[in-house]
């Protein structure tokens, strides 16, 4: 989580320690057996879950956007960003897209510690979206395949030759989480 | 190898300095703990409402407590403890060096965001009894993931030879929102790591079982395997006492496997010596359910005992303003931010020759006083949230908000003191005080 410090930490350590690691590659690359060890599609399966009744009070959208992102960070997103959507089917007028640090590409690292990313992705965006509808507005995090775009256009960072997300702070070290596409009034990036 | 039907009890295990097992220890039955008994009914009306039948009126809160969401689709330590148990690996990964593969697991639980991972031996005192949680879930508590008949007809003794290990992985609470304990900003700290705690063990679970290892939830007590990994010592208030983190840590269902590790040592902190003389937790707590006097024998067990059911009473009284108490843990002179002042403390007391301990432990209780305070009423402010406004009281304080809130607002409140609701001069209506 985010209580670690981080000023005093040599940065080859980790990957020195993980090389000695006989099991880490099976760790990171080998995909589970049975898809219930995993989270992924636990989180990723659920139903939706109600929109609150009663609206809270709510400050200017400014001040709403300031909170959504903080909160975004308190749970682990390690970039947040909000972009306005032009023609979303359910008519969201903002997307919120997270990114959280990836020490291994999600995409090529198939096995357990390789997803790590999208789990950390998920626990943010689920538990981001579901405090958005106990606000009492609409939100719903999904996979979409314009994340890398979404992230773009929320001034994450810029895309590469390939439509691969890279960030100041972490370069192409960082996965894109599920975006959730909300109407709660925010104020675009 | 045959199975013996009466397999010999191990002698009792060292649990270090604060906790000593001097007689039987009975098998804890998992359905008589607070939760549970609570679901069923048996604590009387108000807290059988509070738990099953209270939706809370902050929006975080729905999605991070147990029990009080509007939707329980929208709270995620739900879902993710009642979802189908994964099967065990047949291709199983050779161990050829328990050492690596301890080091490994630990690396794996810091790598999802575990903040603490320890590996105990297994004792069969530290297990629960044998009779699973009920089958419906609405009778079943949230947290109580074990899956079905684990036992299968094994004794106590049989399962923790069985499956020798318990890995006990858990995350802390965040130090700065703590300071507003007795507030939702309090209990957010708590309820989100909690969530992110129940995420990670989960995965951790399901990691063990694709090694090809079997990984049993609801096994263990928590505290006992704690205890006899070196994850703190027991204090005064009840709670585990961890060197880097304090109280601030959870102590959710561990993982019993039989995969081979090297376990881990019961560590010495001196909270022993500082629980002697502080007392600062049986001062502050509420409800007096905190002891003043000497350890007691529970079970078998020397310890000290807090009188759960006045710590539980409280909470339908305080619903509408916070869920989680927290103030054992917050005023604890060991709750403070993991820095450099504190770790060079913990190694002095704990290096300090114990007969010369007392005299240092004055002398940083007296420290802790006079800087911390006595009690904890630091103003925090997060998101909307200001610890600064008496709950129940309506006034924006955020800055730069421009909105016109509905309600009419009270004076803006001054200072930097967080409300502290004086809960101390309600205490006898739970339990008195023998002084």
């Amino acid at each position: 989580m985010a209580l670690r410090s981080s000023w005093l930490k040599v940065p080859w350590r980790r990957a020195e320690r993980r090389r000695h690691d006989p099991y880490w590659d099976f760790f990171i690359n080998t995909p589970p057996a049975d898809r219930a060890n995993s989270v992924l599609d636990v989180i990723r399966k659920a139903p939706e879950g109600n929109v609150f009744p009663t609206r809270a009070d709510l400050h200017t959208p400014e001040v709403t956007t300031t909170h959504v992102k903080e909160m975004a960070r308190y749970l682990g997103a390690d970039l947040v960003g909000i972009t306005r959507l032009d023609n979303d089917d359910a008519g969201h007028p903002f997307a919120v897209v997270c990114a959280v640090r990836a020490d291994d590409d999600p995409r090529e690292a198939p096995g357990i510690g390789g997803q790590v990313p999208v789990q950390n992705g998920l626990f943010v965006t689920f538990v981001l979206s579901a405090w958005i509808r106990e606000l009492g507005f609409r939100a719903s995090a999904a996979v979409s395949a314009d994340a890398a775009r979404l992230a773009f256009a929320a001034k994450l960072g810029t895309l590469d030759r390939t439509g691969k997300l890279v960030t100041a702070e972490y370069g192409t070290r960082v996965h894109v989480a599920d975006v959730i596409r909300t109407d709660l009034p925010l104020v675009p990036a | 190898m045959a199975m013996t039907p009466q397999t010999e009890t191990p002698p009792p295990p060292y649990l270090g300095r604060s906790v000593r097992i001097v007689g039987p220890v009975s098998n804890v039955d998992m359905n008589q703990t607070p939760h549970p008994r609570n679901s069923r009914g048996e604590l009387g009306k108000a807290l059988f409402n509070w738990y099953r039948n209270t939706i809370s009126r902050d929006p975080l809160t729905r999605v991070s407590a147990p029990n009080h969401f509007a939707d329980q689709r929208n709270f995620l330590a739900a879902l993710v403890n009642q979802a189908p148990k994964g099967k065990v690996n047949h291709q199983r990964v050779a161990v050829s060096d328990p050492a690596a593969m301890t080091r490994h697991i630990k690396a794996v639980a810091h790598h999802m965001g575990a903040d603490v991972v320890t590996v105990a031996r297994a004792h069969p005192s530290f297990l629960y009894a044998a009779s699973a949680p009920p089958k419906d879930s609405a009778a079943r508590d949230v947290y109580q993931n074990r899956s079905g008949d684990v036992y299968q007809g094994r004794t106590p003794e049989q399962m923790a030879e069985q499956y020798p290990y318990i890995i006990v992985a858990t995350t802390a609470w965040d130090y700065d929102k703590l300071q507003a304990h007795r507030h939702y900003i309090g209990d957010a700290a708590y309820h989100v790591s909690q969530m992110k705690a129940q995420m990670i063990l989960k995965a951790l679970e399901g990691y063990i079982k694709e090694l090809g290892y079997s990984a049993l939830r609801g096994m263990s007590n928590p505290q006992a395997a704690g205890l006899a990994s070196g994850v703190g010592e027991l204090g005064r208030n009840g709670l585990l006492i961890h060197r880097k983190f304090g109280a601030r840590i959870h102590m959710p269902d561990p993982i019993m496997t039989d995969l081979p590790l090297v376990p881990d040592q019961p560590v010495d902190n001196g909270v022993e010596d500082f629980c002697k003389i502080c007392r600062k937790c049986a001062i502050n707590c509420p409800t007096n359910s905190v002891p003043f006097g000497d350890k007691v024998v529970f079970n078998g067990v020397e310890k000290y005992k807090i009188n759960w059911l006045t710590c539980y009473k409280i909470r339908p009284y305080v619903d509408a303003h916070w869920g989680s108490c927290l103030t054992c843990a917050t005023v604890c002179p060991f709750t403070k931010p993991n820095v450099w002042w504190r770790s060079l403390t913990v190694w002095a007391l704990s290096t300090c020759p114990i007969p010369a301990r007392p005299l240092l432990v004055r002398a940083l209780k007296a420290i802790d006083d006079r800087f911390w305070g006595t009690t904890r009423q630091t103003r925090v402010r997060w998101l909307g949230y200001d610890s600064g406004v008496k709950p129940g009281e309506q006034a924006c304080t955020v800055a730069g908000c421009t909105a016109v809130h509905g309600t009419a607002h009270a004076a803006e409140p001054v200072g930097n003191l967080g409300y502290y609701a004086p809960l101390k001069e309600n205490t006898n209506r739970f339990v008195k005080r023998d002084v």
